[in-house]
């Protein structure tokens, strides 16, 4: 099980909520965007819990192919995704739920007398820097490099997910080996031609990269012209023909 | 034989005030005392005055008030002279007896649920609480979800505001039957600085809330006073 990274004031405050309310006979509701540990801090208050998706439990209560029943204590992702709430939640009357959700539906508000809110990873500055030391150990330990947090265009836009996404997905271009990218792009045409590419759409695909990074790389098209060794109005009429892809 | 009126009407379930032309109270009964606990003379001596005869004479007058857990639905006012005029007010009473099952009930300390709520509900709230807690309240049955959910309403209603004071104390000679036991009642006074922004809808969901979890709830203009028996 992980666990649920508390290093800022307000992580803090939950996860002492969370154990304040872990021993009492009440649901526990926790909200947030997707990717700010959710699931992991109601795996930190029920750790001996089943986890359910909230769809699957609900067609699974409608077409009873399951005794809910037997459970003491269960954790449901996904809540807000149910269609007859009230309903669900009668028929889980008799058991502990700590449930998942990214808003805060008002038809089930009244079923949760503990509501934890986790604010977004941007707004907890010190879990960020845990969160990404602890990522980027991992990706060092699988791809052996030596791999820094300014290497990295991190990725905030969901969270937790995001980060992680973004520093393996760096982690992995940083560790590719020549015969690495020779299979990767074996596979990347393979792939392509099976959807029937024809030589000029791979060509792009190998071209525009090559002018973004010759762009960024060298500045002017002059440069670019004599470094790549083709001539100028052959390397224009490229750039024209990819202006759109190219703008950025 | 006037000694004896005087008797019958000290004995009333209901309660009777006598007040003289300048709103002073010259004589009351046993009720009246209780009631003048809740509600202040003036607000009783206006009511009786705004509700008096034109003429010399006795008025009654079917209006619905409320002065704490207890309600009424009648008045009679009457005055003789300039000098004095009288109150009755008229009790709304029921027999039945107060039970509460008890097997949602669950032996807590109050103190944790507070600190739970409180820390749940105000998370992203700049509030100040001073809190004035009688510690020596035992561990006590209450139905911890909907206690919790009645909380979570009454520190939501002060979330936006800056400072409040939480009292929390046994009520002194106050005592509530549940299930035919005598229990003591504990007091939640959260109390503002400020003027609370409180309409019926408001008023009327926290009731249902406080109800469900066998409390009382009790408004003022700048603080709400949840009561709940002492079962123990």
């Amino acid at each position: 099980m992980n666990k649920f990274i508390a290093k800022s004031e307000s992580s803090k405050k939950l996860l002492n909520i969370a154990q304040m309310s872990s021993s009492l006979p009440v649901n526990i509701l926790i909200i947030g965007p997707k990717g700010v540990g959710k699931k992991i801090l109601a795996q930190n208050i029920l750790p001996d819990a089943s986890i359910f998706d909230a769809k699957t439990l609900e067609e699974t209560l409608i077409n009873k192919t399951a005794n809910i029943e037997e459970f003491i204590e269960i954790i449901i992702t996904n809540i807000e995704q149910v269609v007859n709430k009230k309903e669900f939640l009668e028929r889980l009357s008799n058991i502990k739920v700590v449930a998942t959700t990214t808003y805060l539906p008002q038809d089930i508000e009244a079923s949760f007398a503990v509501k934890l809110d986790i604010p977004p990873l941007i707004e907890r500055k010190e879990d960020l820097e845990e969160l990404i030391k602890l990522y980027l150990k991992e990706a060092k330990e699988i791809y052996e490099i030596e791999i820094d947090s300014k290497d990295i265009d991190i990725d905030l836009s969901s969270n937790g997910v995001s980060l992680k996404k973004s520093i393996f997905k760096n982690s992995i271009l940083k560790s590719l080996k020549d015969d690495d990218m020779d299979y990767s792009l074996e596979q990347f045409i393979l792939n392509k031609l099976k959807k029937e590419y024809s030589y000029k759409d791979l060509l792009e695909c190998f071209e525009i990269p090559l002018l973004k990074a010759a762009k960024k790389e060298y500045k002017s098209q002059l440069q670019m012209a004599n470094k790549l060794q083709i001539n100028r109005i052959t390397l224009r009429k490229k750039i024209d023909q990819y202006s759109t892809q190219l703008e950025d | 034989m006037k000694d004896f009126y005087e008797q019958l009407i000290e004995h009333d379930l209901n309660p009777y005030l006598l007040f003289d032309s300048s709103g002073k109270v010259k004589s009351y009964n046993k009720e009246a005392e209780f009631l003048l606990n809740f509600v202040s003379i003036k607000e009783l001596f206006q009511l009786a005055v705004s509700n008096a005869s034109l003429n010399f004479g006795f008025n009654h007058k079917y209006i619905s008030l409320k002065y704490n857990k207890q309600s009424y639905y009648a008045i009679l006012v009457g005055y003789a002279n300039d000098d004095e005029i009288a109150l009755r007010l008229y009790k709304v009473v029921s027999n039945t007896t107060h039970t509460i099952k008890d097997d949602k009930l669950k032996l807590v300390n109050i103190f944790s649920l507070i600190d739970l709520s409180k820390n749940s509900t105000l998370l992203h709230s700049k509030l100040n609480i001073n809190e004035l807690y009688d510690i020596s309240i035992p561990e006590i049955k209450i139905n911890i979800n909907d206690f919790l959910l009645c909380l979570n309403e009454c520190f939501s209603t002060f979330k936006e505001k800056q400072n409040i004071s939480l009292q929390v104390y046994i009520k002194t000679g106050e005592y509530e039957i549940i299930n035919q036991k005598k229990c003591k009642i504990v007091a939640l006074e959260f109390i503002s600085e400020e003027n609370l922004s409180f309409d019926k809808s408001n008023e009327k969901n926290l009731e249902t809330k406080a109800l469900k979890s066998n409390a009382n709830v009790f408004f003022d203009h700048n603080s709400i006073k949840l009561e709940l028996p002492m079962i123990l």
